[in-house]
């Protein structure tokens, strides 16, 4: 192994750069980060060649432990994005300055920058200066010259980016042979996608410091594992759709899992991702059974005549449920967006704006799940902290991305708002490195509905004001359930860990939706979960047996989950006042129940079930909205 | 059919701010020069002749040229310390020593002369004590030497630094990166960017010290044969009265300034061109 990178972390005034890299490049690899500009991929390759020094981790170059050796002995080639050949030294020089600084004879070092000259195309011209010479020809000597001394890795930052197009792609050309005769372990940076993909054996994603993906180049095309890989290489479709029973639903269409895909929970959001070349248009519907799955109709929106290749774009309405990564939505737009790629020799009129075109998929890959994606909202109650610690501690056990959120009235508290959550960031979840910190400005319950709905969150926990007696629920609470389908778990005193999750599917309520959440966060937690289902006293026998079997599926659908769970049903009139008995006779420490229609919400709200239970006990209550 | 629009002559603009310009320059800064070398002339090439051999003419000019020699060597290599200090290091108070090692520009020289006295004067804050020892930096070429490094300084920096804040560390870099020491890097890649910047910088330096008067004056005590200086030479000539003395000299150092400045003028020049 050439270059074994482990936990490399690097911060600029507090700022953190790079952030836990570990990589290990193989003999003779060519390796190329690819990143944003900032993401912090060129400060990995001046560490590994020691121009910055690392605040923790290792760098390992061909078995040697190289993290505190200076520049001069760790024997790298470096080329630098402006060539940085030394001017007054003809290109032959250049070459020959490291021999000459260890005192080789000259016979030899004529010898070496000869050959050397030869390699990156340049015989004959030893004698220039740099001024004599073109940008790519500068680049060439830079090249040389960091070969000159057989280097154990060659590392290049964006060699290429000052150049134009058609230099650029010969000296790509150049390199890759190059670098295959002498097999030398290379590290190319650049924000190029095609670059990389030309030239890399590998290719290792960069974002915000982080190392997020690792792969070749068609892996990553086509099959990536993170959604930032998948929008960040090539254009695409995500969709978010959702897990049902072994298929993928996107809004009216299903497609199946594939026998590849990484298992998703039951009613855990699945992202989806296919090619725009690998979208297919038809006037007709699809063969049912056939190699093409149907996803919907749609309307071209506009087509652009790209040479190879026309795009179209669709407008789809009526897909349901599901949310579009990219193409991203446009503010105030309700339909969904889906990209194609055609030959371009199709016929044109076929793609006429306005034309009604049915839209198949024939190959799509599914993305790896993330954990439960939490909005925790902090205020500044003392309340307020208990609740963002239980947010951290929820965050963690689900494994997946969790935001602290802030909202202010001001703009001159932005700032120390800001300072708070970090804070709070740093003492409850410092070995969560997926907790973001959000200060919004403006009032309270709109901004968090905002945030809930952008951010596409999956639980967003809020704080139970108490004294904020007119409504118990709260301004913002009621909103987000009319607005919004996020769940939402109140918190008036956090209870952790979980250990007792009662789910109650209430009379006439699908209970769907509150069992497959309910069943995300026991699994994650470890939780043993009680269903409970109340039918009113009235109830028919086939009423009673329907509620038996409703009960006895959901038991099943959690059990498949891994979660240890029992079940029951009773007859009772008043269902709110047996759910708050059961809790506390319980001691549960979450409730879950879902929260009705917004039609029925609007029907009598104080009487309404979901607010009584919350109105009436200290315990966490996570409310389901029902998703018809 | 219309008639075709004669050209305007405004595309070419008028000469006439040249000729203004020229009409300015000529009795301000063209014929003062001029009239140096026909009073020098005047009197033949003999009288010239005899006016430089001169002992104390002779020692003048020797003097200012050995005492610009020090200064360019000495400022040389102190400026070029100072330029890299400033311009690779980050510490705390650089601003202020930015500013201070630049004062010696917005400073008379007088006050210069003045200041040195109060310092290494026999009655001066470090002079007392050198006295005593019979050390007597001022009033002897050591005192010329410290005004004129005093004078100079920010010339040679001027000329270097921006050089070496244009030069981008990656150049350092590559050459670490290549196995040079920090030494060797200095003396094989950064040394060499600068010629530049220390060649215009040296000569400017030089140019400066052989024309200094203000600060010489107090600090020399214009002794004759002892201290004085091709400038305080040329004062102390016109005030006796022999003005044929006072114009030889002056024209040998406005001929050696001239030739120093085409000579900077053709570096710049070439650095310009190459740098690019």
């Amino acid at each position: 192994m050439s270059i074994v990178l482990s936990g490399l972390t690097k911060r600029f005034a507090g700022h953190i750069v790079v952030n836990h890299v570990s990589l290990e490049v193989n003999d003779g690899e060519f390796f190329v980060l690819l990143g944003g500009s900032g993401a912090g991929k060129s400060t990995v390759l001046r560490m590994i060649a020691g121009l910055s020094e690392p605040d923790a981790g290792r760098i390992e170059l061909n078995g040697r432990d190289v993290t505190y050796l200076p520049p001069q002995e760790r024997n790298t080639g470096f080329v630098f994005q402006n060539y940085s050949i030394f001017r007054h030294m003809t290109a032959a020089e250049n070459i020959e300055f490291g021999l000459r600084i260890r005192r080789a004879p000259a016979a030899d070092r004529r010898r070496r920058s000869d050959e050397l000259l030869e390699l990156v195309g340049l015989a004959g011209l030893g004698n220039r200066y740099p001024h004599q010479l073109s940008g790519g020809q500068q680049q060439r000597v830079a090249i040389a010259r960091a070969l000159a001394q057989d280097p154990a890795v060659f590392l290049l930052d964006e060699p290429f980016g000052a150049l134009d197009v058609k230099i650029r792609a010969q000296l790509r050309q150049s390199l890759k042979e190059i670098q295959h005769r002498l097999g030398v372990t290379t590290i190319q940076v650049t924000h190029d996608q095609e670059e990389a993909f030309e030239l890399a054996d590998r290719i290792g994603i960069v974002e915000r410091g982080t190392l997020i993906e690792v792969g070749t180049a068609e892996d990553l095309y086509h099959r990536p594992r993170s959604e930032f890989a998948a929008t960040f290489i090539g254009g695409g479709n995500v969709l978010v759709g959702r897990a049902e029973a072994g298929h993928i639903r996107l809004g009216g269409a299903t497609l199946p899992f594939r026998p590849d895909s990484p298992a998703h929970d039951e009613g855990a959001p699945v992202r989806v991702l296919f090619r725009p070349e690998t979208v297919r248009l038809k006037r007709e519907r699809f063969a049912r059974g056939g190699p093409t799955h149907t996803l919907a109709q749609g309307l071209v929106r506009d087509r652009l005549f790209a040479g190879p290749v026309q795009r179209i774009r669709l407008d789809v309405d009526g897909l349901q449920g599901v949310r579009p990564i990219t193409p991203p939505p446009a503010y105030g737009q309700r339909t969904t967006q889906i990209e194609s790629i055609q030959p371009s020799d199709a016929p044109g009129e076929l793609f006429a704006p306005g034309q009604a075109l049915w839209i198949g998929v024939e190959s799509y890959h599914i993305l790896e799940p993330t954990g439960l994606k939490l909005l925790v909202c902090c205020d500044e109650t003392p309340g307020g902290e208990a609740v963002s610690e239980f947010g951290g501690r929820l965050a963690q056990a689900a494994g997946g991305p969790a935001t602290l959120l802030s909202v202010v009235g001001a703009s001159e508290a932005v700032a120390q708002a800001r300072d708070r959550l970090e804070e709070m960031r740093r003492r409850y979840s410092p070995q969560q490195p997926m907790v973001h910190t959000r200060v919004r400005q403006g009032q309270s319950s709109a901004e968090i509905l905002i945030e809930a709905q952008e951010g596409s969150f999956e639980v967003a926990i809020l704080g139970r004001r108490s004294g904020a007696d007119e409504q118990a629920l709260g301004a913002t609470a009621l909103r987000l359930l009319e607005q919004s389908e996020v769940p939402l778990l109140f918190v008036t005193t956090p209870r952790w860990p979980l250990h007792r999750m009662l789910i109650c599917t209430a009379g006439g309520e699908p209970g769907k939706t509150s069992i497959l959440m309910g069943g995300r966060l026991a699994r994650r937690t470890q939780a043993d979960v009680t269903v409970l289902h109340i039918y009113g006293s009235r109830a028919t026998l086939g009423e009673i047996a329907r509620a038996t079997r409703h009960v006895q599926e959901a038991q099943a659908t959690l059990e498949a989950q891994g979660v240890r769970c029992q079940s029951r049903v009773e007859g009772q009139d008043d269902v709110a006042a047996s759910i708050l008995a059961e809790a506390e006779s319980g001691d549960y420490d979450l409730v879950v129940i879902g929260a009705p229609r917004p039609q029925e919400r609007h029907r009598g709200r104080r009487g309404e079930l979901v607010f009584r239970i919350v109105e009436s006990t200290a315990r966490p209550v996570l409310i389901v909205p029902v998703v018809s | 059919m219309t008639p075709a629009i004669r050209p305007r002559r405004a595309a070419r603009a008028s000469r006439l701010p040249i000729f203004l310009l020229l009409a300015v320059l000529l009795p301000l800064l063209l014929m003062p020069l001029a009239a140096v070398f026909i009073f020098a002339g005047r009197g033949g090439l003999p009288a010239f002749q005899q006016a430089l051999s001169n002992p104390d003419a002779q020692f003048a000019i020797r003097f200012s040229l050995l005492i610009a020699l020090g200064t360019a060597l000495v400022n040389g290599v102190l400026g070029t310390l100072a330029a890299y200090v400033l311009s690779k290091y980050r510490f705390r108070g650089r601003e202020a020593l930015t500013v201070i090692v630049n004062l010696p520009v917005a400073i008379p020289t007088v006050v210069v002369g003045t200041s040195l006295l109060l310092l290494w004067g026999p009655i001066g804050l470090l002079g007392r004590f050198l006295d005593p020892l019979g050390i007597q930096p001022m009033f002897a070429p050591l005192g010329v030497l410290l005004a004129h490094l005093f004078v100079t300084f920010p010339y040679m920096l001027g000329a270097v630094k921006p050089v070496l804040d244009e030069l981008e560390v990656t150049y350092e870099e590559a050459a670490y990166t290549i196995g040079a020491s920090r030494w060797q890097t200095f003396r094989y890649v950064i040394l060499p960017a600068l010629r530049g910047g220390l060649f215009s910088g040296t000569l400017l330096t030089f140019a400066h010290s052989l024309g200094e008067f203000g600060a010489t004056v107090l600090v020399s005590g214009n002794l004759r044969l002892r201290t004085q200086t091709a400038p305080l030479f040329i004062f102390a000539q016109f005030e006796a009265g022999n003005i044929e003395n006072a114009n030889a000299v002056a024209a040998v150092l406005a001929t050696l300034s001239f030739l120093l400045f085409f000579t900077l003028l053709r570096i710049t020049r070439r650095e310009r061109q190459e740098g690019a």
